[in-house]
């Protein structure tokens, strides 16, 4: 019998104009592993909430949600809760007490279960996540991978048969996603936990899933096994497929002929079948190289920091410069310094040896707050730590014309009631209406969809252009590689590699491209997916040519 | 190894009452030295900052500056030792005032232990057997509280590299400061909405809590207990005979040895010294256990 039993599901909310899903008709079997996407505003949210029973939106609702036949709104209460799990995107605003033990037995709690019987589900659950080295400590000192364990955890304990989550990777790093994924895979598979799962980075879900549903403007475009799905959104040049897989890029920059590569290594078999005659790209080396005239615009000199006399350094020996109306991103795990780098650049922490320098002059030469005087812009992790007034309007009094970019749809709306990436954008207008020479940008692409990272990627371009000098912190691989004048690789606390990406993504092993992954070895720096296709198609056509001649 | 704060926090808490409700409420230097001591020696035990130079100084400037105050400001008294700007300064209101002193500082170091032994879980422990629901309200805030100071520094920061304290003028800063605060009230409740949600979702409010924690009640605890309660009562009753009664003013005078006033110190001082036994017992113990490894 299917899990869940959707029937002609239409949902408008209040005062809505258009329907947030229209006639919307899906089967879910226990122990499949399905995964919605669709981009932003496609109500992949909304499905996902009328799901569960306790968030369930208010509005207007026809057809039906059965949950093992029964209609998920009469569900008794404590079953509801118990029986279908659900992990939303923030891991840290879905932690409710101070201690993760507590947090643990939270949901167990409310459902009114006796003290004994939680002792051992908890027990069991923390160990059987690896929770143990942390079970007592407060939620606090957790790293955002831990929160979101500790999320997906603390639903678990409650025993439940699907768990639903809602994008729950897209404020996480790289490596912590792909930790919860397979935590998610492994749930799935060990313990037949049905999962339903909406996710903007699709790179690691996609060969993962028994069933991928593609939703546009409310309406199920796609359901089915997820190379069928894909092969027919290739066809119809679909803007989902730019957050597919590279492989799946790939294929459909050739034309999406053939059975599609979903992992890297399908893609590596599919980027073969091309030969490979000619080995790189002739342009490539000589790109962007007309800066090198260009003064220094930030430079940090042999600079050592800690945050305590007996903490170790976090800055160690960092010494790097960015030109004038340069794109340099910076790439690196957790911990390796990067947030530091860009706090003392901005003097909020003063290094205890060596010097940083802003235009040729000391940091410290900057009276008072002469350093933020349309000199030096900070687009935070966080956006919402720019706003303070009650529209994006109000927050953007002046000349938005002067932008690189428009922002004009967004104003009549209070900025927390715009999507993650429509934040981003108001967020970096506001910087960039302080006309800043230097932008620093913490992790500027984090929770986006492909479309608003292409957004935010060209805005850095066209800034440059300009003269403005952009210094982004990322752990976004294929964001760097398409977007950065200069790559550096920051770890512990130093700039160890340092080049042009096409270089640098393909002289890395690990921190690197799909593209660069597929072609290592066979094509010589191709990072991104657009060199790698046009590499492929000047095999392709010499083959033909070859044929010809022959 | 089990100190005395591994006791079942309940039991610790009622001991901590005790102690600290007598030792404010009666003014008999006997007993006022007596809890010092054992307050004292416990916190130089057991806490880390017991060694620490620095928080013993501060204690001691709290009583000298106490204790002077009360023979400047209170002229009652027999007994006049000097006289300052015609105002007579008496033994005394000098006494009165040392072991007012002694009990202000005493109190101090005993809620020092006290908030050493009872974390916030424990804390939590006590409130949720009287009520799941303040416990859970409680475990929020302790929550909260960081991710707000947290969020506070971030907003200061982005604003601060946005420009809103450029004028450095004591206005643009107030004003600054000002709209910080409403973005942050904003936040939270934005942010609060998340919280529920997912407070909902985990079944919260389909009925009866129940209440989970780590501790229990075992044999030692109540142990503990019996001779906790019966120490307790002994000095509370010898108090409540007037046993140990001190007049200061006008003369110094107390009520001289009997039965009820010799047991209700011994009994006070062996309550006052519970934990140091248990400590230095532990450690013993410990030593001789760590023997056979």
């Amino acid at each position: 019998m299917a899990l869940f039993d959707v029937k002609n599901l239409s949902f408008k909310y209040p005062g809505g104009h258009e329907h947030a899903l229209e006639d919307v008709s899906f089967c879910v079997n226990k122990g499949e592993f399905v995964v919605v996407c669709g981009d932003t505003g496609s109500g992949k949210t909304t499905l996902l909430r009328l799901l569960k029973k306790e968030l369930s939106p208010m509005g207007e609702k026809r057809g039906n949600v059965l949950f093992e036949g029964q209609d998920v709104l009469e569900l008794p209460e404590r079953e509801a809760a118990g029986k279908i799990g659900y992990v939303m995107q923030a891991p840290e605003q879905q932690i409710v007490t101070d201690k993760v033990w507590h947090e643990l037995a939270f949901g167990l709690e409310n459902l009114g279960v006796p003290k004994d019987v939680i002792a051992r589900r908890v027990a069991e659950t923390a160990s059987y996540f690896g929770i143990e080295n942390w079970y007592d400590k407060d939620v606090n000192e957790l790293s955002g991978g831990q929160k979101q364990l500790l999320n997906l955890a603390a639903v678990m304990v409650m025993n439940p048969s699907v768990i639903i989550f809602d994008e729950p990777t897209s404020r996480l790093d790289p490596i912590a996603a792909s930790n919860f994924i397979s935590t998610i895979k492994k749930l799935n598979e060990n313990l037949g936990i049905t999962v339903i799962i909406s996710e903007h980075r699709l790179e690691e879900l996609i060969p993962l899933c028994d069933r991928l549903m593609v939703l546009r403007n409310g309406k199920v475009v796609s359901l089915g096994e997820p190379r069928e799905v894909i092969e027919g959104l290739c066809g119809e040049k679909d803007g989902i497929v730019e957050a597919m897989p590279g492989a799946v890029r790939l294929y459909r920059e050739m034309g999406a002929e053939g059975r599609c590569p979903l992992t890297v290594k399908e893609g590596r078999g599919f980027v073969e079948n091309f030969g490979n005659r000619v080995c790189s790209l002739p342009e490539k080396n000589k790109e962007k190289i007309e800066k090198k005239d260009e003064k220094y615009a930030l430079e940090f000199k042999n600079v050592f920091f800690r945050y305590g006399k007996n903490l170790p350094d976090v800055l160690k020996d960092l010494d790097f410069f960015v030109r004038q109306g340069e794109v340099f991103c910076v790439l690196g795990g957790n911990g390796a310094g990067k947030s530091t780098m860009l706090l003392s650049a901005m003097s909020f922490l003063r290094p205890y040896s060596g010097e940083i320098r802003v235009f040729d002059k000391k940091l410290r030469d900057y009276r008072g707050q002469s350093l933020f005087d349309n000199l030096v812009g900070f687009l935070p992790q966080n956006v919402q730590t720019l706003f303070l007034k009650d529209t994006a309007k109000e927050e953007l009094a002046g000349d938005i014309t002067a932008l690189p970019f428009d922002v004009a749809g967004y104003l009549s709306k209070h900025p927390y009631d715009l999507s993650g990436g429509e934040q981003q954008l108001v967020g970096l207008a506001k910087v960039l209406m302080q006309k800043p020479k230097i932008l620093l940008a913490d992790e500027p692409t984090k929770g986006l969809d492909a479309a608003k990272k292409r957004e935010i990627g060209n805005i850095f371009r066209k800034l440059g252009e300009q003269g403005v000098t952009v210094v982004a912190v990322t752990h976004d691989a294929e964001f760097a590689a398409e977007f950065a004048d200069r790559c550096g690789l920051l770890f512990k606390g130093k700039i160890v590699a340092e080049a042009t990406p096409h270089k640098f993504f393909a002289e890395n092993n690990y921190y690197t491209t799909s593209a660069a992954v597929m072609s290592k070895g066979y094509y010589d720096g191709a990072v991104t997916i657009a060199d790698l296709a046009k590499l492929c198609r000047l095999n392709e056509s010499g083959n033909v040519k070859d044929g010809v001649s022959g | 190894m089990r100190a005395f704060g591994d006791y079942n926090p309940r039991i610790t808490a009622i001991y901590f009452a005790i102690i600290i409700g007598i030792s404010m409420l009666c003014m008999n230097p006997v007993l006022q030295c007596l809890s010092f001591l054992g307050g004292l020696l416990y916190f130089v035990i057991s806490d880390e900052d017991g060694l620490r130079l620095k928080t013993h100084a501060f204690y001691g400037a709290v009583f000298l500056i106490t204790a002077l105050i009360n023979p400047l400001v209170s002229h009652n008294g027999v007994t006049v030792l000097l006289v300052v700007n015609d105002n007579p300064i008496t033994l005394e209101a000098v006494i009165y005032g040392v072991f007012a002193a002694l009990a202000i500082v005493t109190a101090l170091y005993w809620f020092r232990c006290f908030s050493g032994v009872m974390t916030s879980d424990k804390l939590l422990y006590i409130c949720g057997g009287l009520s799941p629901r303040i416990s859970l309200v409680i475990s929020m805030s302790l929550r909260f509280v960081p991710l707000f100071r947290r969020h506070y520094r971030e907003v200061r920061l982005a604003q601060t590299a946005l420009g809103v304290y450029k004028d450095e003028t004591f206005g643009s800063r107030l004003k600054g400061g000002v709209a910080v605060f409403s973005s942050m009230v904003t936040w939270a409740l934005e942010n609060g909405i998340v919280t529920a949600d997912s407070m909902t979702a985990r079944g919260y409010g389909t009925g009866r809590r129940s209440f989970f924690s780590d501790y229990k009640v075992r044999k030692n605890d109540l142990i503990m207990l019996f001779i906790v309660v019966c120490l307790g009562v002994v000095t509370i009753l010898s108090i409540a005979v007037g046993a140990l009664t001190v007049d200061f003013y006008p003369a110094f005078c107390w009520k001289g040895l009997s039965g009820w006033s010799v047991s209700g110190v011994v009994a006070f001082g062996l309550l006052c010294f519970i934990p140091v036994f248990v400590e230095i017992g532990e450690k013993i113990k410990w030593h001789f256990l760590t023997l056979k490894i």
